[in-house]
């Protein structure tokens, strides 16, 4: 108690020196708490997005399915068997079938997939019941990215030709029926989502599928010929992102935390060389050199404390704003390929702030306690005579 | 007969200066008792530095025995060693040695602190030394707003605010002009009448001789002569 009351003195008696170390280590520390809580933001909504338009809770997959090969799709469809029919009847799977295909949006010609789905489903947030017109035409809907490449919009027809089972090609005016706005570009960019039933009897595929999308209440697993992928799969890739972000941003935090916390070594080592006179006070006045060391080590963690009150003073109200108000994001963002919204709410969870705030102290008091120790090996005879030792 | 408050028997203190040793004292023996008020005098370099900060435990003999209170400095650990400076000597600086960013009540109450008194003990007992060396009024003064005299009273305060048994002063009036230099050494004298704590000094300012009831000067870290003064009051 003694050295924490001591060492506070010391420390706002040194005026503008402790306060210009205390800024710099308040900036790295709400930069920190910012960063952390953007990444969980993006994180934590981009999973929800992801979930909620394209895994579900989880998936079943034909075998020869890889939703990175396109030419797996030829192979990659099956019946539904009995058992995978009655889940999909009691609402606990929706099949898609998948189908490359060509468009010719105003003369020109584009690949795209073509997907199958249930206009009566409810697991995506897909708006398919818009697929549920009765125009005698086969309605699509499509992601904004889509419209945008593909310059198509709501009412539009376009021709799309594509190969049926037995290689045949097809072609047929396809109506846009709706135009959605989704996070997450893996349902967006180069797709045609239309009518489930349409493109099994376009394809000669009756009753067939790709894959099947779980609903939340169903956990997925081998079912007849279909491979189970939980979410830990089809998340992988963009939680490698997220981490491969979350590393590189650790250098970024490792780079502010060392400038502040070289500043703080800096002052110490200074005020070591610079206040042997007033070491020597101490031990002559009755302190231990383990207890002199005690308060300038409790100093320098003490610019952690400081650093925390400052930052909370500004940082509070501006983590607050934007958690309010969202990072924009460019809208280029989302070509990027993974899912990221128009702008990130950040979020700050306890347990992070609360890493942060240990980070920060354990660190301070570290490099604080290195030239400290140095106290331990002065003469006192010396010290008191303000010699440098 | 009351054990005397230092001891000292054939003193040796050696410091290494490059490779080969300076020897600061050299078999010096002397008995202090308690309530004396005496000065080590000598030139520069007779060792009177040297023998305060072996009795005030801030170093150790080479050779020979200090006892201090009965303990033994040699054999003192740091924590004991403390322990002897924070609750029985006080400590008197040529330079005051006044923590800059404290203000005149928080470096006499320093002493205290240390020993756990109550914060109203600590003030009645910090007042109390502040008004021996009458700077009461300057109690929330910083030690920059102090000059040099007031400097001393405040360093004088500290060494007497925890009332040790004994107070070690090295060259205390150095920095002074002769009228604080009086200033300070009476009130030392005073405090010494009043409260029974042995002074030791270090000097060799006339001014503060004249006040010493014992002079023992020193010579190339051996005792030269060692005298009691005898005052004549008018």
């Amino acid at each position: 108690m003694l050295a924490i009351q001591l060492a506070i003195k010391n420390l706002l008696g040194a005026g503008l020196r402790t306060w210009l170390n205390v800024a710099v280590l308040s900036f790295a520390f709400v930069v920190i708490v910012f960063y952390n809580g953007m990444l969980d933001g993006w994180n934590r909504q981009a999973l929800k997005d992801t979930r909620e338009w394209e895994v579900g809770n989880g998936q079943l997959w034909h075998p020869a399915y890889d939703r990175y090969d396109p030419f797996s799709l030829q192979e990659a469809h099956a019946p539904l068997s009995g058992e995978v029919v009655s889940l999909v009847q009691r609402k606990q799977l929706t099949p898609v079938l998948i189908t490359q295909a060509s468009a010719y949006p105003k003369g020109r010609m584009i690949n795209i997939v073509l997907k199958g789905i249930d206009p009566d489903q409810q697991m995506l947030k897909l708006p398919t019941s818009l697929l549920k017109e009765d125009s005698g035409e086969i309605p699509a809907l499509i992601g904004k990215r889509m419209a945008q490449s593909a310059r198509l919009k709501t009412g539009d027809k376009v021709l799309v030709r594509w190969r049926d089972k037995n290689g045949t090609f097809d072609a047929r005016e396809i109506h846009i029926a709706g135009v959605f706005d989704a996070n997450v570009p893996s349902v967006d960019n180069g797709q045609f989502w239309i009518p489930l039933g349409n493109l099994q009897q376009m394809t000669g595929m009756e009753n067939e599928a790709t894959l099947l999308v779980a609903a939340n209440t169903h956990t997925v697993q081998k079912t007849g010929i279909w491979e189970a992928r939980d979410l830990d799969f089809l998340l992988k890739e963009f939680n490698e992102i997220m981490d491969s972000k979350k590393g590189s941003s650790k250098v970024i935090y490792f780079l502010l935390l060392a400038i502040a916390l070289l500043a703080i070594f800096d002052t110490q080592v200074l005020s070591v060389f610079r206040r042997q006179k007033e070491i020597g006070t101490y031990i002559a006045l009755g302190m231990t050199r383990a207890e002199v060391v005690r308060i300038f080590t409790v100093e320098g963690s003490a610019h952690s404390f400081l650093a925390l009150l400052l930052g909370a003073l500004y940082g509070i109200p501006f983590l607050a704003y934007l958690a309010k108000t969202g990072i924009p994001m460019p809208k280029s963002a989302g070509e990027a390929g993974i899912a990221i919204s128009d702008s990130i709410i950040p979020v700050y969870s306890a347990g992070m702030v609360v890493t942060t705030i240990l980070l920060v102290v354990i660190t301070a008091t570290v490099v604080s306690y290195f030239p400290a120790r140095r106290i331990s090996s002065m003469k006192p005879t010396e010290a008191l005579k303000g010699k440098i030792q | 007969m009351e054990k005397p408050i230092v001891q000292i028997d054939n003193l040796t203190k050696r410091f290494p200066v490059g490779n080969s040793e300076f020897t600061a004292l050299s078999h010096l023996s002397l008995t202090i008792d308690k309530g004396e008020f005496m000065g080590l005098v000598g030139p520069s370099g007779s060792g009177k530095t040297t023998l305060l900060n072996i009795i005030g435990s801030l170093d150790t003999p080479t050779e020979g025995s200090v006892e201090v209170m009965g303990q033994s400095i040699a054999t003192l650990t740091h924590k004991q060693a403390a322990i002897l400076r924070n609750y029985h000597i006080g400590f008197i600086f040529q330079s005051y040695n006044l923590l800059p960013v404290y203000t005149v009540f928080e470096n006499v109450e320093f002493a205290l602190l240390l020993q756990n008194l109550s914060a109203d003990e600590r003030k009645k007992w910090v007042m109390q030394a502040l008004e021996w060396v009458g700077l009461t009024d300057k109690a929330k003064s910083k030690p920059s707003q102090l000059s040099g005299g007031e400097s001393q009273r405040v360093s004088i305060a500290r060494a007497m605010v925890k009332r040790p048994q004994l107070v070690l002063a090295d060259e205390p009036s150095a920095n002074l002009d002769a009228r604080n230099s009086h200033h300070i050494v009476q009130t030392m004298k005073k405090l010494n009448k009043e409260l029974h704590t042995t002074f030791i000094f270090s000097t060799h300012d006339e001014k503060v001789m004249q006040y010493l009831d014992r002079i023992v000067s020193l010579k190339d870290g051996m005792v030269e002569k060692d005298e009691a003064v005898l005052h004549i009051q008018n």
